[in-house]
């Protein structure tokens, strides 16, 4: 690594820590040397294998749980080519439909959430109850043939972790704490659900969803793309550990990376975490390479009197970015007070166009008013700020987009930096060549032969 | 010109780095002896190192200026060491900062009374002997807004002030006072270096306020300290010498 200074970060030692977020190093997996081949990110024809064959398979992300309150409150979202209706029953149960009526195929509501007593289409008025099934259809005499024999619109699988709500678009996918697979053990210990909404923006960008993907799945383009975080976080000392399906890398924050040299005075975005966490820098009498463990050391001791419960997070997640993400599209930068997530979601026609759903939630302390749901807003890239780091990251995604079409270019040419871009791209050939689909297949059959 | 510093003993409050460590580079080149002091041990220790290598008597240990009694033990001490002092470059700087009043604590501490403790500490022996020189170090930040309100600004300020009634008062006894206000300097780990990463549009403004497109480099600071501590500038006394590389607007009538 090209560095001007070797840097020694202490990390927790996971066994003081048994029940909290496994913070131990995964063995890393042989995923080889290979290009990943350039075509996925532009061909319609993968486009159409990704739609078929891992759209349509897994579960998705949907939203938020306190979205979702009473009965009636619904989530719609579009995925691709299709709208999915989640809705919350009387029993507090959720159910999700396809967002589309039975009669001559209008969407029966915009994305966005809302509260209803009933789904009435516009067009003629045909209506749904929280349920699905079909209410009322005016004129019903008019039909000869009847009604939709069903009834109902078909139902998908749906179901909530962690504070948020998912979905599947496939009813024979395996049960969704089985997709997850490690992922609640190990971010349960944050406790989402007392995390409020502070953003949530879409953004329709000009590349591809795993050109977005990738980026989020590497700290190699700091130097290049964000160098003022250089004086903020290590982006040479991450581990990174690859899991079944998903993936995770923990960047040490509050630091100063090894590329640039220590500064006497401390870093502008250093500075602004310590006086979050109530610590004044200009009391400070450490070094900057010791304000780390001292701000861990200071927010474990007063977060309790400010109405945070950190009692299950290690010491490392008080202060560092532990980054995850969730296949196929759903990256998190995670902290003990905030998380800022992002949604890659696909264009419903175009490869080289993605939406990109920029998700932010903060803690809301013990004792403090849950905060009004902030409003959706929805732009074009470059419309509108989405601060420095993420502008940055949206400035550059459309020039690799074009790039790669280039028939000089052949694939993704990867270090070892990069091995969750590889792991990524290892599990989606897993789904686009069958494999995962079939595994799903022998779990169910598996489990049925138990029951 | 020969600057005449050969055989003279100088202390540098605050030379692991930046202009101090040039300041101390030049001065043992020129064949002074020299005792210096920072922060930090391993900066010190790297320092000394450094410097023994133009063949005169090079001596250090790290102080935190903040506690009064371990400084002023240190300047006793070195001064003993030493064999007297005869040039005092107290370099030391807590830096900027708003939004706490520790901040207006800390450059009192580091930024005035370092020089304060310093000159104290010298001035009898240079008062005994008939000479001495020492230049002071404000900044280009005092006589121009920069940065916001600040301790930072209005307390390297306050040196300004002081070092002109230090060589009225000193002058009879032999001794120079002189002050250098450095615009900005750009050199690695310094807050410059770090404003180029982190702010990058206050770092190009600034640049564009530089006639010559470029920032100051800590040797180009350091040769003018260098000159007025020197014999060279005997008749340098109460002097302000900005060295910005014309950066600030103000003209010096
Ligand atoms: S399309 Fe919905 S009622 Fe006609
Ligand atoms: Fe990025």
């Amino acid at each position: 690594m090209d560095v001007k200074r070797k840097v020694d970060i202490i990390r927790v030692n996971p066994q003081d820590w048994p029940n909290g977020t496994p913070a131990g190093k995964a063995e890393d997996p042989d995923h080889g040397h290979d290009i990943i081949p350039a075509e996925r990110y532009f061909s319609p024809d993968y486009m159409a294998l990704e739609w078929e064959r891992v759209w349509t398979k897994v579960w998705l992300l949907a939203g938020r749980s306190d979205d979702l309150k009473v009965e009636g409150d619904y989530i719609c979202t579009d995925i691709g080519k299709e709208s999915v209706l989640i809705v919350r029953q009387s029993d507090g149960s959720l159910r999700a439909f396809p967002n589309v009526c039975l009669h001559r195929g209008n969407r029966l509501r915009p994305e966005g959430l809302g509260n209803t007593a009933e789904f009435r289409c516009m067009y003629h008025h045909w209506a749904y109850g929280l349920d699905g099934a079909i209410t009322r259809i005016p004129d019903l005499g008019s039909f000869p043939q009847g009604g939709p024999p069903e009834g109902r619109l078909p139902s998908l699988p749906t179901g909530e972790w962690g504070g948020f709500v998912w979905f599947s678009l496939n009813p024979d996918v395996e049960p969704l704490a089985d997709y997850l697979g490690m992922i609640p053990a190990h971010l349960d210990p944050y406790h989402f659900e007392r995390m409020a909404w502070k953003r949530d923006i879409t953004v329709e960008w000009d590349c591809n969803w795993k050109a977005s993907m990738d980026a989020f799945h590497e700290n190699y383009h700091v130097q290049g793309i964000h160098p003022q975080l250089q004086w903020y976080l290590d982006d040479v000392n991450v581990q990174i550990d690859c899991y079944d399906k998903h993936s995770r890398y923990l960047v040490p924050f509050a630091t100063v990376s090894p590329r640039v040299a220590l500064p006497s005075s401390i870093p502008p975005a250093i500075d602004h975490m310590m006086r979050h966490a109530g610590m004044d820098p200009a009391e400070y009498e450490g070094r900057v390479s010791d304000i780390r463990l001292d701000l861990q050391r200071f927010i474990r001791a007063n977060a309790s009197a400010q109405g945070k419960d950190f009692s299950e997070l290690n010491d490392d997640q008080l202060t560092d970015d532990y980054h995850y993400s969730i296949f196929p599209n759903v990256s998190m930068n995670i902290h003990a007070e905030d998380i800022m997530m992002f949604r890659q979601r696909p264009h419903p026609t175009d490869p080289g166009k993605m939406l990109y759903d920029l998700w932010m939630f903060e803690l809301v302390p013990d004792g403090e008013e849950w905060p009004a749901r902030v409003r959706h807003q929805h732009f074009k890239h470059g419309d509108k700020s989405l601060g420095q780091v993420l502008d940055q990251d949206a400035f550059n995604l459309p020039t690799v987009q074009k790039g790669m079409q280039s028939s000089a270019f052949k694939g993704l040419w990867l270090s070892d930096q990069e091995l969750r871009i590889r792991h990524f791209h290892h599990v989606l050939d897993q789904y686009i060549g069958g494999a995962r689909a079939a595994q799903a297949d022998n779990k169910q059959l598996g489990d049925n032969e138990c029951n | 010109m020969d600057l005449g510093l050969t055989g003279k003993k100088a202390i540098i409050v605050g030379a692991a780095r930046g202009i101090g460590m040039a300041v101390a580079e030049i001065l043992a080149r020129e064949g002074c002896d020299l005792a210096i002091t920072a922060r930090s041990e391993d900066g010190v220790k790297d320092a000394v190192a450094n410097l023994r290598k133009y063949g005169t008597k090079v001596i250090g240990s790290a102080v935190n200026v903040k506690k009064a009694d371990d400084y002023k033990t240190w300047l006793a001490e070195t001064i003993d060491e030493l064999g007297g002092c005869d040039i005092l470059i107290p370099i030391s700087s807590s830096g900027g900062g708003m939004g706490s009043e520790k901040y207006w604590h800390n450059a009192f501490e580091v930024d005035v009374m370092g020089p304060v403790r310093a000159v104290e500490a010298v001035l009898p022996g240079m008062t005994e002997r008939k000479t001495g020189s020492i230049v002071l170090i404000a900044t280009t930040s005092a006589g121009e807004a920069m940065g916001g309100p600040q301790a930072y600004n209005a307390m390297k300020a306050s040196l300004i002030t002081w070092g002109k009634q230090l060589a009225l008062a000193h002058g009879k006894d032999g001794i120079r006072v002189n002050v250098v206000s450095p615009g900005p300097v750009e050199f690695e780990g310094g807050n410059w270096d770090m404003i180029k990463g982190t702010m990058e549009k206050f770092y190009t403004n600034t640049l564009r306020q530089q006639p010559q497109g470029r920032l100051g480099t800590p040797e180009e600071i350091a040769r003018a300290i260098a000159f007025l501590a020197s014999p060279a500038a005997s008749w340098c006394n109460g002097s302000h010498l900005v060295v910005d590389g014309g950066y600030t607007n103000r003209t010096h009538f």
